[in-house]
């Protein structure tokens, strides 16, 4: 059965669903396995006795090469954004594009500043601020906007609007639209606890 | 002795990889991570290495020449062999574990323990090409740009100090520089130094990316086994290198065989 993503939990006797979604889309997950399900897709290795199924292929029957090429698909935003601590917020962003493609960056410098636009009501020095100096929404905006540039046909992101306040939640509830706006065929899951 | 065999193997495997993957600084990010490393490094510990470094040079001359009442030739002989062979060296690679060693140490176990460094395997980044690779490039060279600091400060402002505090004609003692001074000294220290530079890094890189435990107090314990560590590795690789190149170690104690 084929599913854009499946994960199976392990039969160990604990009541947990499975999670499957069959079809592109938008997606919002309140999971009990979230954790083992996040640590599955982290890097691709369920835990045994689990499986784990992204775009139709079972992730335990590829090879490393095959891991790889699924992995460059799928983005994640952890709950507390995962920038690096010591790098400023508009090198955190582009650290991927830097790294993998580094002739798209003075695009990417555009594109940032236009979806920064979108998202409204953030610092005019957010791009130079360090994560310690970050308010927890411009984390999460800011790993958002990271995934974005990676331009992923998956975009998993845990706790969404967790620990915001009403405003800044408002906003982060637009991620959603914004990642399908760009991206029509993919799917975008939110993660809660 | 599993663990010691073990840090040793894995800090082998750091600069094998390192040496593998150099490749890597053509990368903006990474090579943006070696110009911070060269800069904290090198550039910014300068400063605390002017006044030892003369000092160092002032003291060996005047204490040649006025407790040992030897002349001006001696002093300088002896300034060039001990400040060129050994402590220029071994000054400027325990500056570099005092201050970077244990600052890559703690910083890779806070990036480890708070996940940054499985964010950057997310991204398709490997931590070791990003992390490890600029700072064993950045601490090699700037072990040996700080050692050559080092040694023309000791030298140079030993001679100046000298010939003010204990009136010894400069003239003098420059004219014995120029003919006692060898650039296989310099070649032998500088190629020490940068030996010396690599193994702090991945020494300290090792212990970074492996803190024993998940929790806050690992960091110091790895800074702590880091600089235990690589003072211990540099003194042995001193004592090596002395018994490769000149045939004597410890002192005279041991002696290579004719």
């Amino acid at each position: 059965m084929s599913a854009v993503l499946g994960y199976e939990p392990p039969h160990d006797g604990a009541a947990r669903e499975r999670v499957w979604l069959d079809a592109p889309g938008r997606h919002r997950l309140s999971s009990a396995c979230k954790d083992e399900l996040l640590a599955a897709l982290y890097d691709l290795r369920p835990r045994a006795g689990a499986r784990l199924v992204l775009f139709g292929a079972d992730v335990a029957a590829l090879d490393q090469a095959e891991r790889s090429a699924l992995m460059r698909r799928v983005s994640f935003v952890p709950a507390n954004g995962g920038l690096m601590s010591s790098l400023n917020a508009w090198e955190n962003i582009s650290l991927p594009v830097a790294y993998h493609a580094a002739h798209k960056l003075p695009g990417a410098a555009h594109e940032v500043r236009g979806l920064l636009e979108q998202f409204g009501g953030v610092d005019e020095d957010l791009l130079a601020k360090l994560p310690e100096h970050m308010t927890l929404y411009e984390r999460r905006l800011a790993a958002y906007i990271r995934a974005l540039l990676e331009d992923p046909e998956l975009l998993v992101m845990e706790c969404v609007g967790a620990g915001l306040g009403p405003i800044k939640r408002r906003r982060a509830a637009r991620f959603a639209e914004v990642y399908q706006a760009r991206r029509p065929g993919g799917t975008f899951v939110q993660l809660d606890a | 002795m599993l663990a010691v065999y073990r840090e040793l193997e894995g800090s082998a495997y750091l600069l094998m990889h390192a040496i593998r993957r150099i490749g890597v600084l053509r990368l903006p990010p990474v090579a943006e991570e070696l110009v911070r490393q060269i800069y904290f490094t090198g550039a910014s510990a300068t400063g605390g290495i002017v006044l030892r470094g003369a000092f160092i040079g002032t003291l060996i001359i005047a204490y040649v020449i006025e407790v040992l009442d030897a002349d001006a030739s001696l002093a300088v002989r002896l300034l060039l062999l001990v400040v060129l062979r050994e402590v220029g060296p071994l000054i400027a690679a325990v500056l570099v574990i005092q201050r970077s060693g244990t600052a890559v140490a703690t910083d890779l176990a806070l990036r480890e323990i708070s996940g940054e460094l499985a964010s950057l395997r997310r991204m398709r980044i490997d931590p070791y090409d990003y992390l490890v690779v600029p700072r064993v490039i950045g601490m090699a060279v700037s072990n040996a740009a700080l050692t050559l600091y080092v040694q023309l400060i000791a030298v140079g402002g030993g001679m100046v100090l000298a010939s003010i505090v204990i009136n010894v004609p400069f003239q003098e003692l420059l004219t014995h520089f120029f003919f006692l001074a060898s650039p296989l000294d310099l070649v032998y220290s500088l190629i020490k130094s940068v030996l010396f530079g690599a193994a702090i890094a991945v020494v300290a890189c090792y212990h970074g990316l492996h803190p024993r435990g998940r929790s806050i107090n690992a960091v110091p314990q790895a800074a702590i086994r880091a600089v235990t560590e690589a003072l211990l590795l540099v003194m042995l690789l001193n004592v090596v290198f002395a018994y490769l190149v000149y045939g004597v170690a410890f002192f005279g104690l041991v002696t290579a065989q004719q």
